[in-house]
């Protein structure tokens, strides 16, 4: 889940790990009232300032998608049904415009780009 | 503090535990030696001239050991420190001055064997010679005389080791030196008193010094 | 008390080329403060003027909230200390370093080096002199945290050491640092390291401080940008410059690298007829060899 978190990315820190705990819950691979991992185990892990995964955890407290509960833990609130959905739609439409955006640096065409969709897509389904 | 200078005593043990196990055979042993000849049955007036020259001769060693002891349990006490550039001790929570007496006061602790070493072993010579008459034995006294000797001798060179490590090198180097060719002299019986011709050089006078020189007897009329 | 060091106008000097002058340092309690800098720049000097290693000739240090040296004793008692040469007794095995170890720290926690011991896949039999050089660091490290310090004063301690063991150190300190609170003073020119870790980063040159600051500040506020039209003369600018120079090719453009960058700065350049036509992102190592370019060379220019 936290594999590539990149400490020289301008994304500060916290805010990566909080992004791939929402992707997480939003695609279910964190289901409702699951621990998060504690905030030592975390720090140890990713070798990462322990303060870092401390504020993750407290923007998405303030986001509404996981509570701390001082003493036990962190864990995944129930979400309203349309809430998951909505943020797999962001992601999506995050990673079109990162997609978008690096074509357009290196100067592959709308037409060339979409001519590309197809093809993969069409290679999947057979 | 008893926590810490267990600490102290055995890494002390552990650096210096050859010169301890050595100088205590030696200081078992020399009263034995210089005693080896009194088990005789036939005694004269001769025999005691020939006795009292054994011991004295035998003696000469006493305060070689103890300036020896002294000198490799100084050594011993602070090498690893010199090796660390004092690091470890310096970043220890306690004062400078309190590590050094915990250092010295592990160094006395161990000169305790060699020390008993001389008791035990002039008390067993003594205890298995027939002395002939008007003469008397002196093991307490030789014992207490070697404690006080071993004992100046480690306090000098340990106040010289526990400083720089350069001027601490050269010191103990030149008396390391001194002590040996003297070691040599009298195992070759050649006629050499350097710790009394240092001593004069040195200008000292009387006083813990004046220790080492003289004859050291276990028998003596 | 709000810093766990705090050093004051610190002077000192050791021969003719090595002096540090004006030192001013303040790391907060419960931070893992970053000490960056060249080799040669003062950094492991400064480190035992904290200890109470070297004397300052002037200024004052103040740690754990005592003044250095003179409670130097008290303090170090608190004080995890990890040097950058090995400086334990090769003669002694690791049991038998840790068994000292112990004796003089009250608060010494037995059960936290036997967990590290076998973490750290420790030989307790092992003479210290016959470790390698990455089982004597995790040793060091294993002694200072389980003296369960306030403050633990690293200095370069994974430097020439394997990926593997770096990771096991870091994890080992980060674990130390979540569950105690304690401050972690840590010096290091393995940039990318620190990175990860530190909230707070100073670094240093020569003897003299560049710049201490929230790490964030200085990682996200060190930036590249392409300026067009910018006049020679600039004033009170709410950033940093710290270089300046040509773009190739001519034109009008100029590439600077400017520090305390927040965004929204760019209405300053309208604001004198200019206009920034890129802001490139730097990771912190370009930003660090940025930082000490501009200061090399600004004290080069003094000099002269």
């Amino acid at each position: 889940m936290f594999h590539g978190i990149d400490p020289r990315s301008p994304i500060p820190l916290y805010v990566q790990i909080a992004e791939r705990v929402r992707l997480a819950i939003a695609t279910g691979t964190l289901g409702s009232a699951a621990p998060l991992p504690s905030v030592r185990q975390l720090s140890a892990e990713l070798r990462v300032n322990p303060a870092t995964i401390t504020q993750a955890y407290r923007d998405l407290e303030a986001q509404g998608f996981v509570e701390i509960r001082h003493g036990a833990g962190t864990f995944v609130r129930e979400l309203a049904p349309g809430r998951r959905a909505r943020e797999r739609s962001q992601h999506a439409v995050a990673l079109v415009r990162k997609l978008l955006a690096e074509a357009r640096r290196s100067g592959v065409s709308l037409a060339e780009l979409q001519r590309a969709l197809e093809t993969e897509l069409g290679a999947k389904t057979t | 503090m008893t926590a810490m200078f267990r600490a102290v005593l055995f890494s002390q043990w552990k650096w210096s535990r050859l010169v301890v196990v050595l100088g205590t055979v030696a200081a078992f042993a020399i009263p034995l030696l210089s005693l080896q000849g009194a088990a005789r049955v036939d005694r004269g007036a001769l025999q005691a001239q020939e006795l009292l020259r054994a011991v004295q001769s035998w003696g000469t060693l006493y305060p070689l050991l103890a300036t020896a002891l002294g000198l490799l349990m100084a050594i011993a006490a602070w090498a690893a420190d010199h090796r660390g550039r004092h690091i470890h001790a310096l970043t220890l929570p306690l004062e400078r001055w309190r590590y050094v007496l915990l250092r010295f006061g592990a160094g006395f602790v161990l000169l305790a064997a060699p020390i008993a070493a001389v008791l035990i072993g002039s008390s067993l010579a003594v205890l298995t010679a027939t002395l002939p008459t008007g003469l008397q034995a002196y093991p307490i006294a030789l014992a207490a005389r070697f404690a006080f000797a071993a004992f100046v001798a480690y306090a000098l060179f340990f106040a010289v080791s526990a400083g720089t490590a350069r001027t601490a090198g050269i010191i103990l180097a030149t008396i390391a030196a001194l002590v040996l060719v003297q070691v040599v002299a009298s195992i070759a019986n050649i006629d050499l008193d350097l710790l009394s011709a240092a001593q004069t050089v040195l200008l000292l006078g009387p006083g813990p010094l004046a220790i080492f020189t003289g004859r050291w007897m276990l028998v003596d009329v | 008390m709000s810093d766990a060091i705090q050093i004051e106008r610190l002077h000192y000097r050791a021969g003719k080329n090595f002096e540090i002058k004006d030192l001013d340092l303040h790391v907060p309690s419960g931070s893992i403060y970053g000490f960056l800098g060249p080799n040669g720049s003062g950094k492991t000097t400064t480190i035992r003027l904290i200890l109470g290693l070297l004397r300052p000739l002037s200024g004052r240090i103040m740690v754990l909230g005592d003044p250095m040296p003179e409670q130097h004793a008290r303090i170090l008692g608190r004080v995890g200390y990890v040097p950058e040469q090995p400086h334990l007794d090769a003669t002694l095995t690791v049991r038998e370093l840790i068994d000292f170890q112990a004796a003089f720290y009250p608060q010494w926690d037995r059960a936290q080096a036997e967990e590290l011991v076998q973490r750290f896949e420790l030989d307790g039999e092992r003479l210290f002199g016959r470790l390698s050089k990455g089982q004597k660091a995790k040793l060091m490290i294993l002694l200072a945290l389980a003296q369960r310090g306030d403050l633990l004063v690293l200095d370069e301690p994974t430097d020439g050491l394997d990926p593997v063991v770096r990771r096991d150190i870091l994890s080992a300190l980060l674990t130390y640092v979540s569950e105690r609170g304690a401050t972690i003073f840590i010096s290091s020119h393995l940039v990318h390291e620190l990175e990860r870790v530190c909230d707070w980063v100073a670094v240093m040159d020569d003897g003299r401080l560049i710049t201490e600051a929230p790490m964030e500040k200085l990682k996200h506020g060190t930036k590249r940008l392409v300026v067009m039209g910018a006049p020679a003369e600039i004033v009170n600018p709410p950033f940093r410059i710290l270089t300046r120079e040509s773009a190739n090719g001519g034109g009008a453009g100029e590439n600077w690298v400017v520090g305390d960058w927040e965004p929204g700065m760019t209405s300053y350049f309208e604001g004198v007829g200019a206009s920034v036509r890129e802001v490139i992102d730097l990771d912190l190592e370009d930003g660090f060899v940025e930082l000490l370019r501009s200061f090399r060379e600004r004290r080069g220019g003094a000099r002269r």
